[in-house]
């Protein structure tokens, strides 16, 4: 699931989309094999890391030629297209061979950046109505968890049932906040949305971690108010860049809503 | 998790099938013995959604590619739509799989949702709602490689039967070709 990025990492998946592209443009009636084309270079630093497997040194002999790159997407790093290997599968001998630990870093890598991109003022940040394209849900379902665990354990009785109330609560609100934007006649894809608001979860994360830490009321209510604006302001611009300018406020509010009783469970919880 | 070169008898990738059963096996076992051993909700939630968590992520991105040469994946493309994309090896790649390791990528798959189906009826009857709550994470996880492979499969055939009648169309033409400039 990764999307045009200058991170070496991902264009290995990129070029299996190029690969994609040549296996439907494939012109089958040009029976010339593409001779062993080079690496592209983003790959050629990755592949070298990868050990390649007898099994992939069967020739090919019969596979799809390759037809001029295809052009990539303007936002993407220049790339030659046409991928590695000539057997229409994209990269197989390096991400099919790569170790696993390879594709774990490279998911990791991505959740980090959508973190930094969601949560953490990035003046740089383009237009936010896009800037969650490669969405994944691994980060939100870390978060939610992470949540339900911290509030399970600082509470003293109940625990069972605390943790399945808040998972099932910010679940299905994750989910109905989502409908709540398609109805309204917003612009936004249902898992982007669903990944948007599991990452804008990260600051009541700490705020629930602090909390559980300091048993004072005071200090728990300014840590979850602090913590719950700062997750309203990450879900802030994705959320209305979506939807009509004029109701803005009815995709909003629920939102900050679903925050505010997020944050109340945190204090209330001894 | 090197895959050895196909016997077409036994398991190719043995690794890989092993990888592939285990995290299902896991999260089943688990969901069902911890309900004799441990008392506590939230370890059994938690345990069983990570295990079945870790089997989609392997199902979807190792022993699918492995096993049947099959991968499918979501995209968000510069105008803002979602779009699925279909990933399969090419015919001859396909045709070389080993058979083995197919049937049982197929059969696992199918059968563990039917697994958790029955086990979400279980719970269902016994009104335990926070059961139902990991059993139905659990079967979302599920179905959702079902059906994105099923998809990726057929969008595969489709692709075989273009290439071919693609392939058929331009031998013909170029033997039509070859029969007209003899003359």
């Amino acid at each position: 699931m990764s999307h045009a990025d200058t991170i070496p990492f991902h264009s290995s998946s990129q070029s299996d989309i190029d690969e994609i592209e040549n296996l439907i443009n494939s012109d089958a009636l040009s029976a010339t094999v593409s001779a062993a084309r080079p690496p592209s270079p983003p790959r050629a630093s990755f592949s070298s890391a990868a050990l390649p497997p007898p099994y992939q040194k069967v020739p090919r002999s019969s596979s799809l030629p390759l037809p001029p790159p295809p052009v990539t997407p303007s936002a993407a790093a220049p790339r030659p297209g046409g991928g590695v290997a000539a057997d229409g599968f994209g990269s197989p001998p390096d991400t099919l061979t790569e170790p696993v630990l390879d594709t774990v870093k490279r998911d990791l890598t991505r959740i980090v950046s959508n973190l930094k991109l969601v949560v953490f003022p990035n003046p740089f940040r383009e237009d936010p109505g896009k800037a969650l394209r490669d969405w994944d849900l691994w980060g939100p379902f870390f978060f939610i968890i992470f949540l339900g665990l911290t509030l399970s354990w600082s509470a003293s009785v109940k625990k069972s049932e605390v943790f399945a109330v808040a998972f099932a609560v910010l679940a299905a609100g994750a989910v109905i906040l989502t409908l709540n934007v398609l109805l309204l006649g917003g612009r936004i894809i249902f898992f982007q949305s669903l990944s948007l608001l599991g990452y804008c979860l990260f600051p009541l994360d700490i705020g629930a971690l602090i909390c559980s830490l300091k048993n004072n009321v005071v200090i728990k209510i300014v840590v979850a108010s602090i913590t719950l604006a700062w997750s309203s302001w990450a879900a802030y611009p994705f959320m209305s860049a979506a939807v009509d300018p004029r109701r803005k406020a009815l995709a909003l509010y629920p939102v900050f809503l679903m925050y505010v009783s997020v944050g109340f469970l945190i204090v209330a919880i001894d | 998790m090197d895959p050895v070169q196909p016997t077409g008898e036994n398991y190719a990738n043995p690794k890989t099938c092993f990888f592939h059963v285990l995290f299902k096996a896991a999260a089943l076992a688990f969901y069902i013995l911890s309900a004799i051993f441990i008392d506590s909700f939230v370890i059994i939630f938690v345990v069983t959604v990570f295990l079945a968590a870790l089997d989609f992520w392997v199902v979807k991105n190792v022993s699918g590619r492995i096993l049947v040469g099959l991968r499918w994946w979501n995209e968000i493309d510069e105008q803002g739509e979602s779009v699925w994309k279909f990933e399969c090896l090419d015919q001859e790649s396909l045709a070389r799989m080993n058979k083995k390791d197919s049937w049982l990528f197929w059969w696992t798959l199918y059968l563990t949702a039917v697994a958790w189906i029955f086990l979400g009826i279980f719970s269902l009857i016994r009104f335990q709602a926070d059961y139902l709550l990991v059993v139905g994470v659990c079967l979302t996880l599920s179905i959702a490689n079902i059906v994105g492979f099923t998809k990726c499969r057929k969008d595969a055939k489709k692709q075989i039967q273009q290439f071919a009648t693609q392939t058929i169309a331009s031998r013909f033409t170029s033997s039509l070709q070859s029969a007209f400039s003899v003359v």
